[in-house]
């Protein structure tokens, strides 16, 4: 599965915030996004999420057009992760995940008032699977505390099991490693490099730049809207608008 | 390293250290801080109260004490107060029970002052109370392990046969009304004060957590005995035609609050105006009565309920939060003024509809006795079978797919759809589960009560139902139940303040979200 972007545009009212920008996500590959802020990382993240509708352009998940509504994009295959952590604090972390399992769990409510034995064989599979994406990003497989009494390291892995649970085919982290120390990112790097093992395809939006060129097969640099340079890691480190758009002009 | 070092210390010398630890605090300084607000708690309760002859007899029981000649005659709330007295020189339960002994005390004390007595007693036990309260240990519960099967029948039977009890004890306090008992209420408030303690200091001790994860585990067998001694209710105090018809309408207000639960507690829709859908089931039941037999007119009532509930959720949709609230609260006011007007005939307006035949199923007529047991039993046996019943379809829908997404939505809206939820759908579907258990109870409401107007469906009714919800703790399952049972048994029960009584209300819920924010049965 490959999701793609050919030429989106968005607009909020004068304000263009991403202008034609094109890219492709592989299957089996990790794409990274860097751009100074208000450079329309999240923005763009949002068009290929089913959030925003964007004003032109197309955003094709193999092949076809992503519908405009983020819980289709989810059913399709798209899982993402929040820039500020945005899990269901209330909840245990098991139920997290299993509401990230939800478009993949089939249970008709008279089933639920029933408690067949359809339902209990489905509601068993479920909670088997969201253990094991709960043991997949390191979290204690019971996952009986409530998410928001996690420590802020394990929020982030619970957000990351959450959207594995779905199935994703295509996983978007928004700044998996915001707030982390050095040992913290090295984990979230491997966790990310054993992602990709399993077949999904990883979008990443970073601000740092170190992690993305160690981790990324593909490296996008937006700048104000626009798609500045794009390439393998060590091509897009080297060039010269990247380092003046970060640093400024010498 | 701490932790190996405390646990090989307690591996060799464990059981003598906390034989030591459990002497010393017995025995220690602290515990003996506890002596004198116990001692001042039984001074209290052995001493007089009432310093005349109130009108209606001796307060509450007895004017005089016959301490020497009669002790066992200490009874009603004095036996309470030397009750919780003995019970506070334990270490932990000081605290609840002197919280019980302040508002049995407050509440008799400022009875007295109204009635022009002066109580000594009363501030005796005051003084006792707050001292058990401020020398308390506060401490966190200890965990119990649970038990192997020998015990665990036993246990849970014994515990539901002692909620049994406190649900008739609570039920009957006070008496019946104020004709028969004019101390009625201060002695059911009282008598709520003793329950608190009760049940604080079994908290305190551990003891609910401990019977409620062993519920948890045998949960068939928890729910079977539970529902086996909710039928017991008419063998004890409370078994008599008057109180079996309280404790029905309270069902039926308990099966309506468990419905707004699913919508409120589990969904995070606030519906103001819900109190519309009790009123749809009894309408369309009360219009079907003469025709149709029970069954039928219930299943209708509750279709017609659970449509409108999609009717008027659909274009809700597109509001949250306090639009939402004044969009349900604009619905529930037209709904009554349909009803008042008597929109197409079919509510009776300002008449009413009377004449509502009670139910008959097989030649029996619900308000007849039926046996020995009273009249008004099978309607009670009905209302408990659908509260289980609502219950039920709670706790199964909450430990669904379903009912994880109402709690997502409740949660987070845009993180539920970004996880796939449709939302629209999944909101109309909680509309729908909790306007057609409204409705069902509505249809057992007609046919109680025999009589159905519009004035039943008021404004105050809706919030009076949401505040069941929100202190009985929501999204639980038992919650609604208890907040329920609460805020429909207290206007029965303290008539005589009913100049006082929505400030006693106000003053509850304040208290209760002071001391509870999550509710009294929180998850």
């Amino acid at each position: 599965m490959t999701l793609t972007a050919q030429g989106v545009s968005m607009a909020f009212g004068g304000l263009l915030a991403l202008d034609d920008v094109s890219l492709t996500v592989p299957e089996r590959r990790v794409v990274g996004l860097i751009g100074p802020n208000g450079a329309g990382k999240t923005t763009l993240f949002n068009c290929l999420t089913g959030l925003y509708a964007p004003t032109s352009g197309l955003v094709l998940l193999n092949g076809r057009p992503l519908p405009p509504d983020p819980a289709e994009a989810a059913r399709g295959g798209i899982a993402r992760t929040f820039q500020n952590i945005r899990l269901f604090p209330e909840l245990s972390a098991l139920d997290n995940v299993l509401v990230g399992r939800h478009t993949r769990i089939r249970q008709g409510l008279l089933a639920a008032l029933l408690r067949g034995p359809g339902f209990r064989r489905s509601e068993a599979e479920a909670v088997e699977r969201a253990r094991a994406e709960l043991a997949f990003v390191g979290l204690d497989p019971a996952g009986r505390a409530p998410a928001g009494s996690l420590a802020y390291g394990d929020q982030r892995r619970l957000e990351i099991a959450r959207a594995l649970a779905g199935d994703p085919s295509v996983l978007m982290l928004d700044e998996p490693t915001a707030g982390m120390n050095a040992t913290e990112t090295a984990a979230v790097r491997e966790l990310i490099a054993a992602i990709r093992e399993r077949g999904i395809a990883v979008v990443v939006i970073e601000h740092d730049t170190k992690f993305i060129f160690s981790l990324c097969d593909h490296v996008h640099v937006l700048v104000r809207g626009r798609l500045l340079v794009d390439g393998p890691p060590e091509a897009v480190r080297a060039d010269a608008r990247v380092i003046e758009a970060y640093l400024g002009a010498a | 390293m701490t932790s190996t070092d405390t646990g090989s210390t307690t591996g060799v010398r464990g059981p003598v250290t906390r034989a030591r630890r459990s002497a010393r605090s017995v025995l220690s300084v602290r515990s003996v801080r506890r002596v004198p607000g116990a001692v001042l708690v039984l001074a209290g309760a052995l001493s007089p109260w009432a310093s005349v002859v109130l009108p209606g007899g001796a307060y509450p029981d007895l004017a005089t004490l016959h301490l020497f000649d009669a002790p066992h005659l200490v009874t009603g709330f004095r036996l309470h107060l030397v009750l919780l007295g003995l019970a506070a020189l334990l270490p932990r339960a000081a605290r609840p029970a002197g919280a019980g002994v302040l508002i049995i005390a407050f509440v008799h004390t400022a009875f007295l002052a109204a009635l022009g007595a002066v109580s000594f007693g009363g501030p005796v036990a005051l003084a006792g109370g707050a001292l058990l309260v401020w020398q308390g240990r506060r401490e966190p519960a200890p965990r119990w392990p649970l038990p192997g099967r020998a015990v665990v029948w036993p246990a849970l039977a014994a515990a539901f046969a002692g909620l049994l009890w406190l649900v008739s004890a609570t039920l009957t306090a006070g008496g019946q009304s104020r004709a028969t008992n004019p101390h009625g209420g201060a002695e059911f408030l009282a008598f709520l004060g003793f329950a608190v303690a009760l049940l604080g200091i079994l908290s305190a001790y551990g003891v609910l957590a401990w019977l409620s994860a062993l519920a948890e585990r045998h949960r068939t067998f928890s729910v079977a005995v539970l529902l086996g001694c909710a039928m017991l209710l008419p063998l004890t105090g409370a078994g008599t035609g008057y109180w079996m018809t309280v404790a029905s309408t309270i069902g039926v207000y308990a099966a309506t609050a468990i419905g707004l639960n699913i919508v409120v507690g589990l969904a995070g829709l606030l519906d103001l105006g819900y109190v519309a859908f009790l009123g749809i089931g009894a309408f369309t039941a009360a219009n079907l009565a003469h025709t149709v037999p029970f069954p039928v007119a219930a299943l209708a009532g509750a279709v017609a309920a659970g449509l409108l509930g999609v009717v008027v959720g659909a274009p809700t949709l597109r509001v949250r939060g306090d639009y939402l609230a004044i969009v349900t609260l604009a619905f529930g006011e037209i709904f009554f003024r349909a009803a008042q007007n008597d929109l197409g005939g079919l509510t009776g307006g300002a008449n009413s509809i009377p004449g509502i035949p009670p139910i008959t199923l097989f030649g029996q007529a619900f308000d007849r006795p039926v046996g020995a047991l009273p009249a008004g039993f099978l309607y009670y046996a009905l209302t408990v079978l659908m509260v289980a019943g609502a219950m039920a379809v709670l706790a199964n829908l909450k430990h669904s797919r379903t009912g994880r997404a109402w709690l997502a939505i409740s949660a987070d809206e845009d993180v539920a759809r970004a996880m796939g939820v449709h939302t629209g759908r999944a909101k109309i579907l909680a509309f729908l589960v909790g306007a057609t258990l409204a409705g069902l109870a509505g249809a057992v409401f007609a046919h109680k009560l025999g009589t159905v107007g519009y004035e039943s469906f008021d404004f105050s009714e809706s919030v009076t139902l949401l505040a069941a919800v929100i202190l009985g703790g929501m999204g639980t399952v038992p919650g609604a139940v208890v907040g329920a049972s609460l805020l429909f048994v207290l206007p029965e029960k303290l008539r005589e303040f009913s100049d006082y009584r929505l400030m006693l209300f106000g003053l509850a819920l304040i208290l209760i979200m002071r001391l509870r924010p999550k509710g009294l049965v929180s998850s």
